[in-house]
């Protein structure tokens, strides 16, 4: 593994700038195809940006407006530093050996920067839907912890790399199936994509972002696909092999696998109902939880006994 | 062309329209969302997410002046329009879509608004009491019997997938309904009905119930369902009285039906009992949870769609009575809940013809 200098940080944040473009393309484009006017559809996001950078910026009454911008710019960045671990082949800006905790600790940081939007502007359907969020994270977060450490175990190290790389010959994602459901389940949650956004649901008039306008929305929107794009570019060292495949350069393996499951996670959206937190909660905690520790405990005993 | 222009023109290819429906033009409504969705445009949440506020009917006093300080909520460039007859769609988007493009004109609109926005109150003593005009929230005793602050929080008139004209005045624990008041806006009176096609034709009522439908789904976040829901109501109002739109209904109801995780998700929300709280009696219709009323609207409107049609007991005799009835279904319940409850009431706010005619 080879760590690449600081300026390519620039290029990282360009080649997840893409991704976010081509999720946000892709939904567009399954959004207007539903909706009988596929014309323009994957150029919708472009038109949407065009029209929150026009719009003036507003404020509500009282709002909390440090707060409210930090949360709904902060999922960009956070996006960012998610991939700042992630290694693309053989290179990698931020090697460092904790890397999968790094990973978590950008997730978690999630649930404080939705929550936020939802506090900022003062309005009761935007705290509803913040506390949406937070009702759904105590439910796929802990899950979600486990499914990231059976990669970790089976490669008996915490750097991504080293976890890519222990996966020649096989992928993880074939023998730890349920930790990468689980995972795929908590980067749609932390996104509040699909069967989790009620946190910005049609019931609230938008939840969260029910006072979102202008640039601060536009972060915001920008901000969950960055996220899904983020969590689809982890999945690829820690369970599809990372950069492994035939005749393509190793670089180009990873991009396409992140598209891959990318694609996959904007395309679910539409097809399930929403998943009520309190609903959802039981889910987590009865079924995920225990199979992601059934998981780990599988991956230890069979990481023990081929030493 | 200035980058402003370049901006305009590509920010007016999806511009998002907050809809005002007055009760007893539903038609009106979805001939307009119509235009809009096909047009590339979005139907806004919100005020903060719209850019222009279109007004379906004639609004009566009440309503008019909540219109106008949902108004005063829109970010900005915005643009507003009246349709008080279905004749003034005609044209309506594109004078919509030169409205937006006035950047000039946006740039004066912005100039005469506050930078901040305040509560209009008149007199300025607002007090600690009431930081920036609003009173603090008051306490009350929540469920477990702890004391805990009580928001009030009107739902409606201007709410997607909500019965057009109702305000239900909610008392709010955390997310829990304690109290509520349900009124019609304007005393459920109007000067004019914008159109009476939904009475007329059998497809109309049809229509209008896979409007309903398409609401309930979207309020339970399926937006496929929803989608399918959509097309059947638009195919029913293009088609409404042929056999053709038989095949397509069925399917919905299929869909709906078969989707076992919409009804795990539905499933017990917003139960009403045979004999309501109060012994108000409540129609056999409303009886059941919300899934029990969905597939219930897609039956009436399959039997409906009949060559012969079979008479089904209709969802309810007498719209209005179970307003009187809401504050007592949604005492209890948490807001999700709420809206599934009343969007699956399928509750016709339209002011019968004796009401308009003493009103």
């Amino acid at each position: 593994m080879t760590t690449v200098a600081a300026g390519w940080a620039i290029g990282a944040a360009f080649l997840l700038g893409a991704l976010t473009l081509f999720a946000a393309g892709l939904d567009g484009y399954a959004t207007a195809r539903l909706e009988g006017s596929a014309r323009r559809g994957a150029a919708g996001p472009l038109f949407e940006g065009a029209r929150l950078m026009r719009q003036r910026a507003r404020m509500t009454v009282s709002a909390d407006a440090l707060l409210w911008r930090i949360g709904s710019a902060g999922l960009v960045v956070t996006a960012l530093m998610m991939v700042t671990v992630v290694p693309l082949g053989r290179w990698t800006i931020f090697d460092v050996g904790v890397g999968v905790v790094w990973f978590n600790a950008m997730d978690v940081v999630v649930w404080a920067l939705v929550w936020l939007v939802g506090w900022g502007p003062n309005s009761a359907h935007s705290l509803v839907g913040g506390y949406r969020f937070l009702a759904h994270g105590l439910a796929y977060e802990l899950p979600l912890m486990f499914a990231l450490v059976a990669p970790a175990i089976a490669a008996e190290s915490l750097r991504v790399g080293d976890v890519a790389a222990a996966q020649q010959g096989l992928w993880f994602v074939v023998w730890m199936p349920i930790a990468f459901l689980v995972y795929c389940v908590g980067v749609v949650a932390f996104a509040v994509w699909g069967p989790f956004a009620p946190a910005l649901g049609a019931d609230l008039a938008g939840g969260v972002g029910a006072e979102l306008a202008g640039p601060d929305r536009l972060l915001f929107l920008a901000g969950r696909y960055a996220l899904l794009a983020a969590g689809a570019a982890f999945a690829v060292p820690m369970f599809l092999g990372g950069g492994a495949g035939p005749v393509l350069p190793a670089w180009l393996w990873a991009v396409l696998k992140t598209v891959a499951l990318l694609a996959g996670f904007v395309l679910l959206r539409r097809r399930l109902p929403a998943l009520r937190p309190d609903l959802f909660m039981e889910v987590g905690w009865l079924v995920l939880l225990p199979a992601a520790l059934v998981q780990d405990l599988l991956v230890a005993v069979i990481a023990i006994w081929r030493r | 062309m200035g980058v402003s222009e370049i901006l305009a023109r590509y920010a007016v290819q999806r511009a998002h329209v907050l809809v005002v429906e007055v009760p007893g033009c539903w038609s009106l409504r979805v001939a307009l969302e119509r235009q809009v969705l096909s047009r590339g445009w979005q139907l806004a949440e919100s005020p903060a997410d719209a850019d222009v506020l279109v007004v379906c009917g004639q609004p009566g006093p009440e309503l008019g002046e909540l219109v106008d300080r949902v108004w005063d909520q829109l970010p900005g460039p915005r643009v507003r329009l009246g349709l008080p007859r279905i004749e003034a769609l005609d044209g309506a988007l594109d004078a919509i879509q030169a409205g937006l493009v006035d950047t000039a004109n946006h740039r004066a609109d912005a100039r005469q608004r506050p930078a901040t926005p305040g509560m209009d109150h008149g007199d300025m003593d607002h007090g600690d009491m009431a930081p920036h005009g609003i009173p603090l929230a008051g306490g009350g005793e929540d469920r477990d019997g702890l004391e805990m602050d009580v928001l009030h929080l009107p739902l409606g008139p201007v709410l997607r997938h909500w019965p057009a004209g109702l305000v239900l005045r909610c008392a709010l624990q955390g997310d829990v309904v304690v109290g509520a008041q349900a009124s019609i806006l304007d005393g459920g009176h109007v000067a004019t009905r914008a159109t009476a096609a939904k009475d007329d034709a059998r497809g109309g009522t049809n229509a209008w119930l896979c409007d309903q439908v398409c609401a309930v789904l979207s309020l339970a976040g399926w937006p496929d369902g929803a989608a399918s829901a959509r097309r059947v109501r638009d195919a029913l109002i293009d088609d409404g009285s042929g056999e053709a739109t038989r095949p397509a209904l069925e399917r919905l109801r299929r869909e709906v039906f078969g989707s076992r995780l919409l009804r795990w998700s539905l499933r017990g929300v917003g139960n009403v009992a045979a004999q309501g709280r109060g012994s108000r009696e409540l129609p056999e219709g409303v009886v059941g949870d919300v899934h029990d009323r969905l597939v219930r609207m897609l039956d009436r409107a399959l039997a409906g769609q009949l060559a012969t049609p079979v008479t089904v007991p209709a969802l309810l005799d007498h719209p209005a009575a179970l307003v009187g009835a809401l504050p007592d279904l949604v005492t209890g319940l948490d807001l999700a809940a709420v809206r599934l409850l009343v969007a699956s009431l399928a509750l016709d706010t339209t002011p019968t013809r004796e009401q308009v005619a003493h009103g």
